[in-house]
């Protein structure tokens, strides 16, 4: 079974934190160049490790990870906040 | 552009090892089945020797051998996978040479299968996982 392609803001996180790609693997227990087939979207991480990852960022799956491809992130937020306003 | 380099240049030297091999087994049976010269033999140093060398660059330096023979505590989730999928498709591989070796020595009548071919089938077993995996992969790096 041929998997879709699931998009994801890695690299831009860890850019965002002054990480180097050894630096995460070490943190999400890989090797280094998974985290470069990780960030290039060449490999589609386990449940598990997209959980690590995400709870490394401190931030939900879904905005780390998507099967579409995904908007910047402060786009994302702005979307996030309007939608919270106009429900208010 | 250097990791794409790299890579083809591995596939050069997986090249060599492989068809190294299969040269040094024509060469030895060429001088033992149909008498070939002896002076057959000596060139099988020569291409000993580029079998020695391509196996050394191929996968000592990348690790590849290594990622094929350590234990799976220590590959992550992704190096699993490859490594999985390598013996899957290195076990089709290695059953369809061996049918093609019985074949070829039923028909040429030659039957004992002598150390030198269950040497040389026992290190393509071990390599044609590394092989595939150092086709298609970066250098390992652990």
């Amino acid at each position: 079974m041929k998997s879709r392609k699931i998009y994801n803001r890695i690299a831009v996180l860890r850019q965002e934190r002054g990480l180097t790609r050894k630096d995460l693997a070490v943190i999400i227990g890989v090797n280094f160049q998974t985290v470069g087939y990780l960030e290039r979207e060449e490999y589609n991480p386990s449940l598990d490790l997209a959980f690590k990852i995400s709870e490394y960022f401190g931030l939900p799956v879904e905005l780390i990870f998507s099967p579409k491809p995904l908007k910047p992130l402060s786009e994302e937020i702005m979307e996030i906040k309007n939608r919270f306003k106009g429900g208010q | 552009m250097t990791k794409e380099i790299s890579r083809k240049q591995n596939r050069v030297w997986i090249l060599l090892n492989s068809l190294s091999l299969i040269a040094g087994l024509v060469l030895f049976y060429g001088v033992k089945i149909f008498n070939w010269s002896i002076y057959f033999l000596l060139m099988e140093i020569f291409v000993l020797t580029i079998f020695l060398i391509s196996f050394y660059k191929a996968f000592i330096i990348t690790k590849f051998w290594k990622m094929l023979h350590t234990s799976s505590k220590n590959l992550d989730e992704r190096e699993m996978q490859v490594v999985l999928n390598a013996i899957r498709y290195a076990y089709s591989i290695f059953a369809i040479i061996c049918l093609i070796i019985i074949y070829a020595f039923a028909i040429a009548e030659y039957k004992p299968i002598d150390v030198v071919l269950a040497g040389a089938l026992l290190y393509l077993a071990h390599a044609l996982p590394s092989s595939i995996v150092a086709w298609n992969e970066d250098a390992y790096t652990h």
